[in-house]
């Protein structure tokens, strides 16, 4: 029997549909005695692509972190649907079952395929009877063609550009209303490069994307907004077009002609 | 003949006796003992040989096996709450104080216990010579070779599972029980069975507070005492005029042997079978 599509609504409280999804004011972060972020600003809309692009070191991943509160000791305001994280209701955990964060290197349990994609999902019960949602996440991951013939694998056979695709339909079961991407696709080969672009611009369709990307043709490809940090700053936010035609920062265009930036 | 050939014999020199040694030693437990080896004697108790010894050895085997297991699973539960609290809620501070602290009982002299034992257990909570007092200051001595195990076994699941679970909005003991217990149970495993294979090689500690030397086959309850192989060799080694006697004791060697090579092959085994720790969990 052919299984309908579940069709995936991200879980918020008190969603606003003329609320921006993302707003961080002023956010600093230290590690030990490094500064990482210094006074970091950023809008993100309710739906769309915006890649965060940079040099090493220029705490775009640490950013991320930041704002699915795996880093907890940070200074400013994060507010996700006009909601402080820091008073999220249920705590970071809950907080962090509705921001799906993709790491830069594919990280699957040693499970089967289904059970990593419903590894997220909370209750077995609801594990065991979500097919519905595990089709609709791998469609949505462009993997279902792929997989759904041998859902009882293990995870660790399958190449490390679908394991990848794997980890963003295992965000996706949790059904986020914000997915991050830490370079996602920053070990794979061209072929599941294109498909994880397919699959992120067909998911901003749906909810606001963050993505960390060091290939500046990635992110033009992406399009959306783009913002470019350097040393724990955000210098220019702006979007695809107007960044990579005309960049309003010294910066920028420094980065933009020989890929280097000296804050 | 250079240098280079002089080192390798010095070191191959010192090398031997150190292997030389425990092999001429079992060699010896083994043609002593595999001689007093019979289904009579491993599966009786009849005594046999006066003085209240038995011929067969099934209540002290039964004795052994109860009391290391006993041990084991009575150790189990807090060596893995150590564990958890050194990986998830120690500070750095704590971590080097608690690993510290668990080399040093680790050097402690296992008769010690079992003076403490005797005096606590079997006198001040009047549990007497019995299995309980025994398996608890047994489960003492195995305990922080369980801890050190548990937190081994723990440090080695990969920090990016982890770190995927949490991202998923898993919390801590949703962590534990479907990410880290799921990877680490096979060394946690591993150190169980070293723990009995320990608590059966361990006799100071037991022969105040948990066995006498005959009378004994099943424990009636967990008040009950127990003989065992280890206290059973001690007692008959003491007998060395009666070459009767001394057959048995080397026979009953051979069984503990037997018994503590068992467990720590299995360990072995497992720890081979599981070593790289990406093996399938069990949902699917």
């Amino acid at each position: 029997m052919m299984l309908q599509p579940e069709k995936i609504e991200p879980v918020l409280p008190q969603r606003q549909p003329d609320s921006t999804a993302l707003q961080i004011q002023g956010l600093n972060l230290w590690l030990g005695h490094t500064p990482v972020l210094e006074g970091v600003d950023l809008v993100l809309a309710q739906t769309g692509v915006t890649t965060l692009i940079g040099p090493s070191g220029a705490g775009k991943s640490s950013l991320l972190r930041c704002i699915n509160g795996l880093y907890q000791n940070w200074q400013g305001q994060i507010e996700l649907l006009g909601r402080d994280i820091r008073h999220w209701p249920g705590g970071w955990d809950q907080l962090r079952s509705h921001v799906g964060l993709i790491a830069q290197k594919p990280c699957v349990f040693p499970q089967s395929i289904r059970a990593n994609v419903v590894f997220g999902v909370q209750g077995w019960r609801q594990r065991r009877r979500a097919d519905a949602l595990v089709e609709a996440v791998l469609r949505q991951a462009a993997l279902w063609d792929e997989v759904s013939a041998r859902l009882l694998a293990p995870a660790e056979t399958l190449s490390l550009g679908q394991q990848q695709r794997l980890c963003i339909a295992r965000a996706l079961a949790i059904k986020p209303g914000l997915l991050l991407l830490d370079e996602p696709t920053a070990s794979l080969d061209p072929r599941s490069k294109q498909l994880i672009e397919q699959s992120v611009k067909s998911l901003a369709a749906s909810m606001p994307v963050l993505c960390v990307t060091h290939d500046l043709e990635q992110a033009r490809r992406l399009g959306g907004q783009v913002v470019f940090m350097c040393d724990g700053k955000v210098i220019e936010q702006a979007d695809c077009e107007s960044f990579f035609q005309r960049p309003k920062r010294l910066e920028s265009r420094e980065f933009l002609s020989w890929n280097v930036c000296e804050c | 003949m250079n240098r280079s050939q002089i080192s390798k014999i010095i070191i191959v020199g010192l090398a031997l006796p150190a292997l030389l040694l425990p092999g001429v030693c079992l060699a010896y437990i083994l043609f002593k003992g595999l001689p007093a080896l019979s289904w009579s004697f491993l599966f009786s108790a009849t005594e046999g040989l006066g003085f209240g010894a038995t011929s067969g050895v099934l209540a002290q085997l039964l004795g052994s096996l109860l009391l290391a297991l006993l041990a084991s699973l009575v150790a189990t539960p807090f060596a893995l709450g150590t564990a958890l609290y050194y990986r998830l809620l120690a500070s750095k501070r704590q971590q080097a104080l608690l690993a510290g602290l668990l080399n040093m009982l680790q050097s402690i002299p296992p008769v010690v216990f079992g003076l403490f034992g005797l005096i606590v257990f079997v006198h001040l909570l009047q549990w007497g010579v019995s299995l309980l007092s025994g398996a608890i200051i047994l489960a003492m001595v195995i305990l922080p070779m369980l801890v050190l195990n548990s937190i081994a076994s723990l440090e080695r699941i990969p920090g990016q599972y982890t770190e995927a679970a949490q991202s998923l909005g898993l919390h801590h003991g949703a962590v534990i029980g479907r990410v880290w217990l799921v990877q680490a149970w096979p060394g946690i495993l591993t150190g169980q069975l070293l723990g009995v294979a320990r608590a059966l090689s361990e006799t100071a500690p037991i022969l105040f507070t948990a066995t006498v030397f005959s009378g004994v086959v099943w424990p009636e309850s967990i008040f009950s005492p127990v003989t065992t192989l280890q206290t059973h060799i001690f007692y008959l080694a003491q007998e060395g005029s009666n070459p009767q006697v001394i057959q048995v004791a080397w026979g009953s060697a051979v069984v503990l042997l037997g018994l503590v090579a068992a467990f720590a092959l299995l360990a072995r085994y497992l720890a081979n079978r599981y070593e790289n720790p990406q093996h399938l969990g069990a949902e699917r």
